[in-house]
């Protein structure tokens, strides 16, 4: 307790006497002591970023591949990439499909639902696909005839935050290739 | 508290003018201190006066030196006689008068208009020690009033913390105003947005190259997730990496030599190295589950990125050089979107909790894990500002996802783009 005391009233004459030469001490401030602070920077001299000019560009839009009446769509789980028996099953019935129509090319379209990161979304589409693919093949449909596409979570199905909309839009989707 | 004080008036007692010499504040975090802030509308020096030249500055510095969570504003509606006089020199200043209201830090100003020529000198003062702080004249035109400004509150937090702001760098984003996601870009408080591409198609993934002049990012306009390179100051645009599958989040690496990628090309995502060109040199995964979205490390010696390989989505960390992967989060059933920080001893990343996502820091041997953000909604994709005080992210907190940002310690938030459109996956520029 008496510590603190003569720690406070050194204190108060610290600060008395750091006030009184702090004071004392200050110099004049000269013109030139600011003029060597300021410098000059020329922002005209900087590039600027280059956008696009509308209009100029005219690209077409994205084609899309068109369903196949006969190759149904098959969903998953929430950040799995794994077949269901009733994906299975589906796949079955698509293979029968495919065995009938051999002229027939196909994509399959990976899909997630909104939710988590774009680059892992892309990397679970991608898996969808490819494990819908690599059922197809064992099923004896040759793998020439598949080609495999992830759209992450940038198409999907049905638009909405719920539950229902997220279990719809977690898919695989077969599509023809003109 | 005590000790520092006394620490403080030692120092005060014996050498005075070391005292007045140091110049640099010491602040390790936003929000730890607040310096009393007066800032002053600058004023017409020579040429017409333009009430908009005056606002944008003030408007830019305000919001600027606010979101550094370093000053308290001192209202401007008590400022006094000295606020409507130009006196830019030390020995013009009534630093008395300022003292009265509070005020230990000053920013004043002037501005020369002729013609589309402009021309604006700033200063910022020390008050209590009476003299100039540091100053800059910014010669340009009208057009750049906005960039001048942003630089001066770099200058401001140079000046005071010793560590330059990051405001004259600019934010990518992918937004859909045009009714395709195409890649914009924008300036750190979310004003004079630029659209980058025209592809009409899906563009995604936006990341500046370590020294800004580049944007690497993933477009479907080829009807396949390819990666392309783009010029920002010419706008010329390449495609680098068209592999069948994935060819997406594309990092450049700190020596701009080498670009993490990931690609699908052996049947499953992984992890590789491509150089300039787009050519393999490496791959740094392999394993069955998914490996994706590289970020890293700014010695570029290591890489965060995210894995299933044990289940659920994790942070790892791998080494560049042996390919050796550690796991670097250990709660939670997600962890996604790494991003290191540029100092090298944080990452964030986003986390889902309850069916949300918000964003953590970890510190980088998985220590000292923090929560920033506490819904509503979703907060994702973090990422860092040049001079890592700030994280940029998207929510969906107020509808559309749009891009905000925040003090690295959660503090701060603010919305930088409409609600308008849908805006996401924002990537900060170095300093430009």
């Amino acid at each position: 307790m008496k510590v603190m005391q003569m720690l406070k009233v050194s204190m108060v004459v610290l600060f008395l006497c750091g006030g009184l030469i702090g004071c004392s001490t200050t110099p004049p401030v000269t013109q030139m002591d600011d003029q060597a602070k300021v410098t000059q920077a020329d922002m005209s001299q900087q590039a600027e970023a280059k956008g696009v000019d509308e209009g100029a560009v005219k690209s077409e839009a994205v084609p899309s591949h068109d369903a196949v009446a006969g190759l149904e769509r098959i969903y998953f789980d929430f950040d799995q990439f794994t077949l269901s028996a009733d994906a299975r099953r589906i796949l079955g019935e698509n293979a029968k499909y495919l065995n009938a129509n051999n002229g027939l090319q196909v994509v399959i379209e990976g899909h997630c639902d909104e939710r988590g990161s774009d680059e892992y979304n892309l990397a679970l589409g991608e898996s969808r696909a490819l494990a819908a693919k690599n059922y197809l093949v064992s099923l004896g449909i040759d793998a020439k005839r598949i080609s495999v596409i992830s759209y992450g979570e940038e198409k999907p199905l049905v638009s909405g935050s719920s539950e229902e909309a997220w279990a719809q839009n977690r898919r695989a989707e077969f599509k023809a290739v003109h | 508290m005590f000790v520092r004080w006394i620490v403080l008036l030692v120092a005060c007692c014996a050498l005075p003018w070391s005292v007045r010499a140091a110049t640099e504040i010491e602040i390790s975090a936003p929000g730890e201190q607040s310096i009393p802030l007066a800032l002053t509308q600058f004023l017409p020096d020579q040429g017409p006066q333009s009430a908009r030249v005056a606002a944008e500055i003030n408007e830019v510095l305000n919001a600027d030196l606010d979101l550094s969570g370093l000053f308290r504003f001192v209202d401007p509606a008590a400022f006094l006689d000295d606020a409507g006089r130009i006196s830019l020199l030390s020995n013009q200043v009534n630093f008395p008068q300022w003292r009265m209201l509070g005020a230990e830090t000053l920013i004043k100003g002037s501005y020369s208009l002729t013609g589309e020529q402009l021309v604006v000198e700033a200063r910022l003062f020390d008050i209590v020690n009476r003299r100039l702080l540091t100053g800059r004249r910014y010669v340009g035109e009208v057009k750049d009033v906005r960039r001048m400004a942003h630089a001066f509150a770099d200058l401001v937090l140079k000046a005071l913390t010793g560590e330059e702001g990051p405001f004259s760098s600019r934010i990518a984003y992918i937004s859909n105003q045009t009714g395709h996601p195409e890649l914009w870009l924008m300036d750190v408080d979310g004003k004079r947005p630029i659209r980058l591409t025209d592809h009409r198609s899906i563009v995604l993934n936006p990341d500046f190259s370590p020294r800004g002049k580049e944007i690497l990012f993933t477009s479907y306009r080829a009807n396949n997730p390819d990666l392309y390179r783009k010029e920002i100051y010419s706008g010329k645009e390449a495609r680098l990496s068209y592999r069948p599958g994935l060819n997406v989040a594309g990092r450049m690496a700190p020596n701009e030599r080498e670009i993490a990628l990931t690609l699908s090309k052996d049947g499953n995502p992984e992890i590789y190295l491509v150089d300039i060109s787009g050519r393999v040199l490496k791959r740094i995964t392999d394993n069955w589950g998914i490996d994706s979205d590289p970020s890293w490390s700014p010695d570029g010696s290591r890489m965060a990125f995210v894995s299933n390989r044990q289940g659920n989505p994790h942070i790892f960390i791998a080494d560049i050089f042996t390919g050796k992967a550690e796991r670097l989060t250990t709660q939670g059933k997600y962890n996604a979107t790494p991003a290191w920080n540029p100092k090298g001893d944080r990452i964030a990343f986003t986390r889902q909790e309850g069916g949300r996502f918000d964003i953590y820091t970890i510190k980088t041997d998985g220590t000292d894990e923090r929560r920033l953000t506490f819904g509503p909604g979703n907060s994702e994709h973090p990422r860092w500002s040049p001079d890592s005080r700030f994280i940029v992210y998207s929510s969906d907190k107020s509808g559309n996802r749009a891009i905000y940002v925040m003090r690295a310690d959660g503090t701060g938030a603010r919305r930088l783009t409409t609600l308008e459109s849908d805006s996401r996956h924002p990537a900060w520029s170095t300093r430009w």
